[in-house]
């Protein structure tokens, strides 16, 4: 899956979570100080992203996910490592 | 109309340290831990896999007008304790008015074992193995109603689920009954079972620990979900005179408030806390310097430990430091529903053998957390006051007082 | 001394109408919400019918806020509730000012969502859960999305009696009240129409039958019954101090002058029993409100349909009342909306409120045979002009809760 792909799914499920506007969830946007998302909330992006992919992020990494890049970039490390 | 005053004259309880008040009561002081390996389900797909529960509960010794078969877990547990805390009451159940005995039960989940059912024979397209029987199982009143079928108490009978502050929710509302005249006796607390919809919850929310529940400790990891039964007998002051019934203490007063804020997460000032333990001690007319102990909400997360000590020294200011505050849960688990009721018998056995139980596992001082938690070892303190804290889900704050029941000037 | 206890607002989500006048017009119209069910499947069960609210979309009172943190039973909760701020005029900046509370009966709150969060875990694995899901799957979770919403730091209470916990739900506000605790509480209940609910009461029995030759007939009191027909919605009453109250301005449009409640151990199973603590609950109700048989100007029952539940009713409120019942004008709205559960009692308050406003109490719709030996004489399909002084309010649960409330017009 290219990372556009990832990328895209990732926003669309954003804006489902948060009621957010595609044009307001860019890459860089820190979650929580740039969108106001509470923890609850990053944590929600985060699994279903994981149940989306079909992946396990593990709970040492969930701390770095602060922005979309960040969630992109990790699902995509650990599709990689699913497919090797 | 003189306000009748509120008193405890028995208590009930199935806790994974010990079902009845003796064996409870001495396991507590004695510091130790109900926490070990989840049986009732395979936690191998969970990253954590410890809880809180009860083993070797049979519901049978305690039924004589019901059949086991038609009751739920959180309702077994329920009329057990109820039983045993009239036991301990030594109330005569032919001696009572009987439309004028009720219940007050709270609840986090109601009976969710019966749910896991029904999706198990869901998933499984065997649904129809479902019948009658999970309306009368599964809403959350059935555990009150149980509990009033099973002694036959016409009277109010009530179930205030508001997760893990409603063990003193259902106190507050039986106190509030009682003086009110509506009622001449209530049994009142809490019922919870274990279960995997709540334990999945809490894992995904990453609060579960692996090991311990360590409240207040610097290196805690969070708490341990578990399971139990607290019951208490509420009835007037006069009513317990009259018939020569041991008074463990009175209930003074409580107070209640909401957060709205955020469903999983405590307002971070402690704000609704303290508003909770304010109107508490404003309603019962007690000085915070009253105050001989607090048991604690304590789950052993970090934010809940670091928050409700905030909330204490906001409140208690210097008198906080004076006052010990013990968390419960570090034995227990956190028994959603029934914690605070459960919190609630342990500060009535506080105030009547003036004794303190332990916060178990407290090893690392955190800086943030610096009050006097009873590290360890329980201990002998004169309690005149105790205050109980329990803070849920949704933003609902309780704080319940009891006191020594003497004459009041 | 205790504090007098006055409504000052309403707000009602039903699937009759979307406030208390368009409601109380469905009802005096005729008009039946009980129709085939389209929220999910009914195959394979035996009653195919329900009382949905067609086309629910919370956005129309919530507006542009974030709603995928609640599920549609908050969603009805709190679409309710800020109907009931408005129409009270606790405006967003006098709730910054004082504390507003929120008392909910429910039933069920969220067993869907509940159902739905374990599903999946069971099925692709616990680590997959919802984290959102999972604040839900608590039984006061309406009210605490609810009153995270509209901002409402006042006590904040769920009450679950089965049918009766909204009704439940307002004389538990109403005892905050009067003890002076609290000036004002949203106070009413919630109940949602989902497949796990439905379900388990089809399987009990309880509804409905779609026997051809049967039929279908959740018709209140009528010798056809057989069963009833579940509904859904939210109704939440603002309730204040009276004092409070006028000192604000606020428009009153009634007293909560008492309540009672009762327990019947055999759940339904003993005519006596179940008659008995219908009874005592209605007693407890009027020696509360320090009134009698005589000044009830009219009953709403909480029958609806159940063959042996509307009996027990009929009798308990003929012994409650002291036989005096056969003047007495009854309505039973859940012959139009359906069991509405939690929602049920508040439901029926509004409904009351309306009928004091423009003296219409609405027929029972259907009701063609009236059973035999009835208590009550007034009682039709047709609407009937009262003038409503004080009306007493009925909840009665199959599983053996019984709540009763008197409510007074204010002069």
């Amino acid at each position: 899956m290219s990372t556009d792909e990832i990328r895209a799914r990732i926003k669309k499920s954003i804006a489902t979570i948060t009621s957010l506007s595609p044009e307001e969830i860019t890459d860089t946007a820190s979650y929580k100080d740039d969108l106001q998302l509470d923890s609850l909330t990053i944590l929600e992006i985060t699994v279903d992203a994981e149940y989306q992919f079909q992946v396990k992020i593990p709970d040492e990494v969930l701390s770095e996910i602060r922005t979309v890049d960040d969630t992109v970039r990790v699902v995509q490390q650990h599709l990689e490592l699913a497919v090797a | 109309m003189k306000q009748r005053r509120v008193v405890v004259t028995g208590i009930g309880v199935v806790t994974p340290i010990g079902t009845g008040r003796e064996r409870f009561w001495t396991n507590l002081l004695e510091g130790r831990s109900g926490i070990g390996p989840v049986r009732s389900f395979d936690t191998s797909a969970y990253s954590v896999h410890r809880g809180a529960e009860v083993h070797g509960f049979a519901v049978e010794n305690y039924l004589s007008n019901l059949d086991a078969a038609h009751l739920g877990r959180a309702s077994q547990f329920a009329i057990a304790a109820a039983r045993l805390a009239l036991a301990d009451a030594n109330v005569e159940i032919a001696s009572l008015d009987l439309e004028r005995a009720g219940v007050s039960m709270g609840t986090t989940s109601g009976e969710p074992r019966e749910v896991e059912r029904f999706d198990d024979l869901f998933i499984g397209k065997k649904l129809e193995r479902v019948g009658p029987e999970f309306l009368g199982l599964y809403p959350s009143h059935v555990i009150a109603a149980h509990i009033a079928r099973e002694l036959r108490f016409a009277g109010i009978n009530i179930m205030i689920p508001t997760a893990c502050a409603a063990g003193n929710y259902a106190i507050a509302h039986a106190f509030d009954v009682l003086r009110a005249g509506r009622a001449d006796l209530m049994l009142a607390g809490g019922s919870d079972s274990f279960s995997r919809i709540t334990y999945t919850g809490f894992a995904q929310l990453g609060a579960i620990a692996p090991e311990v529940c360590q409240p207040f400790d610097r290196y805690r990891k969070g708490m341990i979900p578990g399971e139990g039964a607290g019951v208490i007998v509420l009835e007037p002051l006069s009513s317990a005179k009259h018939r020569g019934a041991r008074i463990y203490a009175e209930i003074a007063g409580y107070g209640l408030s909401c957060d709205a804020h955020h469903m999983t997460a405590a307002h971070p000032n402690g704000e609704g806390a303290v508003r909770a333990m304010k109107q508490a001690l404003e309603q019962s007319g007690t000085n915070p310097e009253e105050v001989s102990y607090i048991s604690a909400h304590g789950t052993g997360t970090a934010t809940n430990d670091r928050l409700e000590t905030i909330a204490v020294k906001q409140l208690f200011a210097g008198s906080a430091y004076r006052i010990p505050m013990s968390s419960i849960k570090s034995m227990l688990g956190h028994t959603m529903g029934a914690a605070s009721a459960i919190e609630a018998a342990a500060c009535a056995l506080a105030v009547y053998h003036d004794r303190i139980p332990p916060t178990i596992n407290l090893k690392e001082r955190d800086p943030e957390c610096d009050l006097d938690y009873v590290p360890n070892c329980a201990r002998e303190h004169e309690v005149r006051v105790a205050m109980n804290n329990a803070y849920a889900f949704g933003g609902n704050n309780a704080s319940l007082i009891l006191r020594k029941c003497e004459s009041l000037n | 001394m205790r504090n007098r206890v006055v409504i000052t607002g309403a707000g009602v989500i039903s699937s009759l109408g979307d406030s208390s006048s368009s409601l109380q017009l469905s009802l005096c119209s005729g008009r039946r919400a009980v129709k085939p069910v389209e929220l999910f499947s009914t195959a394979g069960l035996g009653c195919p019918l329900g009382g949905e609210i067609p086309s629910f979309d919370a956005k129309k009172y919530l507006g542009r806020r974030n709603l995928r943190p609640l599920d549609r039973t908050s969603r009805l909760v709190a679409s309710a509730a800020q109907m009931a701020l408005d129409d009270s005029g606790w405006s967003e900046s006098m709730r910054k000012q004082q504390e507003v509370g929120l008392v909910l009966g429910t039933m069920f709150c969220s067993v869907h969502t509940i159902s739905e969060f374990d599903r999946r875990a069971v099925e692709v694995g616990p680590g997959y859960a919802s984290p959102m899901d999972f604040s839900n799957t608590v039984i006061n979770a309406a009210a605490g999305q609810t009153a995270i919403l509209h901002n409402l730091r006042g006590i904040n209470s769920t009450i679950s009696t089965g049918i009766t916990s909204g009704l439940q739900a307002i004389a538990y506000a109403t005892e905050v009240i009067r003890s002076g605790r609290a000036r004002a509480i949203l106070a009413g209940g919630a109940d949602e129409m989902c497949f796990e609910s439905f379900y388990g009461f089809d399987r009990a029995g309880l509804l409905c039958r779609s026997d051809e030759s049967a039929g279908d007939f959740p018709i209140p009191f009528d010798k056809r019954r057989n069963g009833f027909a579940l509904g859904e919605g939210a109704a939440l009453l603002m309730i204040e101090d009276a004092h409070s109250a006028r000192e604000r301005g606020a428009r009153v449009l009634a007293e909560i002058t008492g309540h009672g409640c009762a327990y019947d151990c055999s759940h339904g199973e003993d005519e006596e029993s179940a008659v008995n603590a219908i009874a005592l609950s209605v007693r407890r109700a009027l020696n509360d409100a320090f009134t009698g048989p005589h000044e009830i100007d009219c009953l709403s029952a909480s029958a609806n349909g159940s063959y042996a539940g509307d009996r027990h009713e009929a009798k308990g409120i003929r012994t409650g009342l002291n036989g005096q019942t056969r003047k007495l004008p009854v309505t039973a709205i859940k012959s139009m909306l359906g069991e509405t559960l939690g929602a049920s009692g508040p439901m029926q308050t509004i409904a009351v409120l309306e009928t004091m406003r423009d003296g219409v109490l609405p027929g029972i719709n259907g009701l063609e045979q009236v059973e035999d030996d009835l208590a009550f004489d007034m009682i039709s399909s047709d609407n009937s002009e009262i003038d409503l002084e004080e009306a007493l309010i009925n909840s009665v649960g199959f599983d053996g809760h019984c709540c009763s409330l008197v409510l007074a017009k204010v002069q």
